[in-house]
């Protein structure tokens, strides 16, 4: 009895902090499915929240978007440059994290120490110049120099880092014993026992070149390439603006980066099993 | 000494991607701005670039705007790091749990992460809108006075910083349960049979196994909280009356719109130095906490 | 299943490195003129250009051609601007390129665009505002290509509830002053006891100077001294203090909201508004609301009429090396028939005489009051090299007078603005 009080409680308060959370998630998809009249009538009651009486609304801004803007084909750039990026990212910035977490060698100090203050850096700041670098390396409008950039980051290092000294040295001794190399050790053993890092690189560095606008708009000129965030600027900034359609490709934009987030989290839980980074 | 040569080149076989990648990218950029913080870089003249000294540094230390940028950053970065650090924590907390529907919570609150601040904050003015929004509707039904929220140069950066706060949690929320995941159940389990409560559980177990993580945390949230653009530059402009205005708003404003790099270069050089120090002291604190 | 998701990771890795190989040959085509513009490929606008620029290929087929990219800027400029100063820094600027009415002054004293006078076959039929935003030091570096206005929308039926005779207001041969403006808003205050007019007080960017430096040039005043090089006893003088002691007490007696609604007026929130020809097509979705439109309110001193204007325009870049064909090009995008295609395509305000004429009978009755507003009253921005902090001080000033409690003396508040603006125009 006293756990089931318990359990209302809890569900009440988990309810209550979601909706907090998650009012504008709804919001914006509800928006993108109803006529840009009613989203600003709407805005003062619940109805804000609720989606247009008339189910024949509902497409009708999709229709009139995908009329207007090739979606298609930026989504289709969007999805290569994320899964790229994450994919060289999390391998990238986890082999680093490994070099910090279980070698000692000379330098190490100050190369974490570096790290650290590139953390520092306000990236804003610094687009011209990484924009001559790009020059300098002949790769302008390719799609190398949307991808390169992103990759390295120090905060993920920081978190590899983290995560794999958590790693027991037993067992990666017991590893060695058997022969294996340390190209071995990193595939085999610290990427597999580190399934909650590596899942939450990957969410974070997905999202990440996701909803990067500037940079691929600096070192690309061929419309064919531009990622699905330039579309969305672009529908957001051509007066008049219509707020439907700003939601609408908003919708379709983030549904990925829910979906992305869904799949990492299930990842984490089928790989722990209950057992954590326990020795099996 | 062998295995020593053979662990030096490998740990530097394993770092060279990513330190390349960083060295092109971000270090070779980074050395640029300083240099040119000794110049007087026009952004559309380059090739007249000249070599002028300090004359740039002394100038950022009778620059108003500059100073006042650093005064707001200060109050926002005080207020905002125990909100969205804690709210960040009890989030994780809540919801490490093996329970029906959980995952509809985790979406929920990650949601605001992935949002495009586009929503965010045509929704956000609409709600703290002094004369029609639904908060102040609120606030004068429970009996209280309705506030002028970001329109108020008073209470502007404060507004900023709870919608900062409940837009970032979701994103150390992440982390924090990576973190809790991390830490084997086994541990747990022996817990259970020393006959351990839930409380002691946190303070003694969860809480000092977690402790990496939340050194990480406290770090990289200090350095973004610093680094604060995006919020002001959508919901405020930097107004009222500069009350919002940030450094690296004010450094991205003076390089680009203004175009003189050489002086938005020398408030970065400043303005690192001054996170800079501010994170080494923050890292010997927790560093010396841990040793207790 | 593994097996198939690497696969396809590797497709894209694939598809990303081979990707550079193919483009060099297709940036290549060295013979046409390169025409960089700010708007995406997809707008009324873009798709334009597109027709214009097809059109001139045809034309001149076999003797010049062009070839287009489209670089979509966001909200402030960003993006396109960021881009067009990092291929500045190497050198790797197109032939013509679209630049906002008010970097003509920076981009002409930098050297980065040339003097096209030479290849204007049409200079006489331009606006008189066209000319003034596109010409620095007696040179003239850019031409727009559609021109803005803004006028105050009214919705009838809010101002006929409150006994307004829609038969007595401003007119652009009469226009009302600040005055008789104020004493309509104090109407609509009393009849609906809450504020009057979004003025978008809340957008904090060039929209305050653009919109509200007109009520300075109204009275008589000014930004900055004729030679551009000071703000003292300028926009500290007695004309400046009335200007923006107008739009103080425009917030003052509760006439405007410093926190408008989003899209208020459309919902029937607010009875008036300051809006564009934007506006205009945003109202085609809000069938419900009737609005007319008003001229700018003028200074009762002068009783001058003076509206906002400027856009975009065309440039030739200084270091281009086909200037005789970059120069056709310019003349063929603003020739009457160009120009009555792109306004038409993006419901924007003509930028030439011609062209008032060939769109006056097709495009509604609203756009043609703004255009003849326009015609009448436009007065460009200041052309200044460091035209962007003075403008943000500028839009800072606007935005300070607003509050009234902290600022109550104006002739303090210029002061010390104008001590900005001279720090910025010494640099």
């Amino acid at each position: 009895m006293k756990k089931q009080g318990k359990t209302i409680l809890e569900y009440t308060l988990l309810i209550i902090l979601a909706c907090i959370f998650i009012f504008p998630l709804l919001w914006m998809i509800f928006s993108s499915m109803k006529p840009e009249e009613a989203i600003y009538v709407d805005m003062s009651s619940i109805k804000a929240l609720l989606p247009s009486l008339h189910p024949s609304d509902w497409l009708e801004t999709y229709k009139t978007l995908f009329a207007r803007f090739n979606v298609p084909q930026y989504i289709l750039n969007s999805i290569v440059y994320a899964v790229v990026i994450t994919v060289g990212s999390t391998v990238v910035n986890a082999m680093a994290g490994y070099a910090f977490a279980k070698f000692e060698f000379r330098g190490k100090k100050f190369l974490f120490g570096l790290l650290l203050i590139l953390l520092i850096v306000p990236v804003e700041t610094i687009i011209i110049t990484q924009f001559t670098v790009v020059h300098t390396l002949g790769i302008l409008n390719t799609r190398l120099a949307v991808v390169l950039p992103m990759m390295a980051n120090m905060f993920f290092i920081y978190l590899f880092r983290n995560f794999f000294m958590a790693v027991p040295d037993e067992i990666i001794e017991s590893v060695k014993l058997d022969g294996a190399n340390y190209w071995t050790i990193f595939w085999k053993i610290m990427l597999p026992m580190s399934k909650p890092a590596v899942a939450t690189v990957g969410t974070l560095s997905f999202i990440a070149s996701w909803n990067d606008y500037l940079w691929p708009l600096m070192v690309l000129t061929d419309t064919e390439k531009f990622p699905l965030q330039v579309a969305i600027t672009n529908i957001n900034t051509t007066q008049p603006v219509y707020t439907n359609q700003v939601m609408a490709i908003l919708t379709i934009s983030t549904i990925p980066l829910i979906i992305v987030y869904i799949v990492a989290q299930k990842y984490i839980l089928q790989g722990l099993g209950g057992s954590g980074t326990g020795i099996k | 000494m062998n295995t020593n040569k053979r662990e030096n080149i490998a740990a530097y076989s394993f770092l060279t991607p990513a330190f390349v990648l960083l060295g092109l990218f971000l270090i070779i950029p980074s050395i640029l701005a300083i240099y040119y913080a000794f110049t007087d870089y026009y952004l559309l003249t380059p090739d007249k670039r000249q070599f002028i000294g300090i004359g740039n540094f002394i100038e950022i230390f009778k620059d108003p705007i500059f100073l006042q940028s650093l005064k707001n950053i200060i109050i926002f970065v005080v207020f905002v790091i125990p909100i969205q650090v804690g709210t960040a924590l009890g989030l994780a907390l809540l919801i490490n749990k093996q329970r029906k529907g959980n995952m509809l919570f985790k979406v929920a609150y990650f949601s605001p992460v992935v949002l495009s601040l586009v929503v965010i904050s045509v929704l956000w003015l609409y709600l703290l809108n002094p004369s029609e929004g639904l908060i102040n509707t609120i606030l004068v039904n429970i009996g209280l006075d309705p506030q002028p929220f970001l329109s108020s140069p008073d209470q502007a950066m404060l507004t900023i910083v709870l919608v900062s706060a409940w837009q970032g949690a979701g994103y150390q929320m992440l982390i924090f349960l990576a973190g809790l995941q991390n830490i084997p159940s086994s541990v747990y389990e022996a817990g259970k049979i020393d006959g351990v409560n839930k409380w002691q559980n946190f303070f003694h177990i969860t809480l000092p196994l977690l402790k990496p993580t939340s050194i990480l945390i406290m770090i990289t949230t200090l350095i973004s909280a610093f680094k604060l653009i995006i919020q002001p530059m959508v919901m405020t402009q930097g107004g009222p009356m500069n009350s919002t205005i940030t450094p690296v708003y004010y450094i991205y404003q003076t390089g680009f719109s203004d175009r003189l790099i050489g002086y938005s270069s020398a408030m970065t050089v400043v303005f690192g130095i001054v996170i800079g120090i501010i994170t080494l002291i923050q890292h010997k604190a927790t560093k010396e906490d841990e040793t207790q | 299943m593994k097996k198939l998701l690497l696969c396809l990771i590797i497709a894209m890795l694939f598809t990303v490195i081979t990707a550079c190989g193919g483009d060099e040959e297709a940036s290549s085509d060295s013979d046409a003129v390169s025409v960089w513009v700010h708007t995406s490929k997809e707008t009324p606008e873009g798709k334009a250009m597109q027709t214009i620029i097809d059109r001139f290929n045809k034309k001149y087929d076999g003797e010049y051609s062009a070839a287009i990219e489209f670089i979509p800027r966001s909200g402030s400029g960003g993006g396109y601007e960021d881009k067009i100063n990092a291929a500045l820094t190497t050198n790797t600027l197109p032939d013509i390129l679209t630049l906002d009415g008010p970097n003509t002054a920076a981009y002409a004293d930098a050297g980065m665009i040339a003097p096209i006078d030479e290849y204007l076959t049409n200079k006489d039929d331009l606006l008189p505002s066209i000319i003034e935003q596109g010409t620095y030091e007696g040179k003239m570096y850019a031409v727009g290509y559609s021109e803005s206005g803004v006028g105050i929308f009214y919705n009838k039926k809010m101002l006929k509830e409150a006994g307004v005779d829609l038969a007595t207001l401003s007119t652009i041969d009469n226009p009302w002053d600040w005055n008789q403006f104020m004493e309509l808003n104090q109407t609509l205050v009393d009849t609906f006891d809450k504020p009057a007019i979004d003025m978008g007080f809340d957008d904090q960017s060039e929209w305050l100077m653009y919109a509200f430096s007109p009520f300075l040039w109204s009275q008589g005043g000014s930004i900055v001294s004729e030679d551009g090089t000071s703000a003292s006893g300028v926009f500290n003088d007695e004309n400046a203090v009335k200007a923006f002691t107008f739009i103080q007490n425009m917030v003052k007696k509760g006439y405007a909201t410093i926190t408008p609604v989003e899209k208020g007026f459309h919902t029937g929130e607010y009875p008036l508004k300051f809006g564009g020809s934007w506006t205009i097509t945003e109202l085609e979705e809000y069938p419900d609301i009737e609005y007319g439109i008003m001229p700018y309110p003028t200074s009762p001193d002068t009783g001058e009429l003076v509206s906002p204007s400027g856009s975009w325009q065309y440039a030739m870049s200084a270091t281009t090396d086909k200037k005789e064909a970059a120069g056709k090009l310019i003349d063929f995008l603003v020739s009457t028939e160009s120009l009555t295609e792109i306004t038409l395509a993006n419901s924007v305000l003509p930028a030439a005489y011609s062209v008032i004429e060939e769109v006056q009978d097709k495009v509604s009755p609203e756009l043609n009051f703004l255009i003849e507003q326009n015609s009448k009253s436009a007065h460009a921005r200041p052309v200044l090299p460091a035209y962007p902090q003075v403008s943000r001080v500028f839009q800072q000033t606007v935005s300070d007078a607003t509050y009234y409690k902290e600022n109550s003396d104006i002739q303090k508040l210029l002061d010390n603005k104008v001590e900005q603006i001279n720090k910025a125009l010494s640099k």
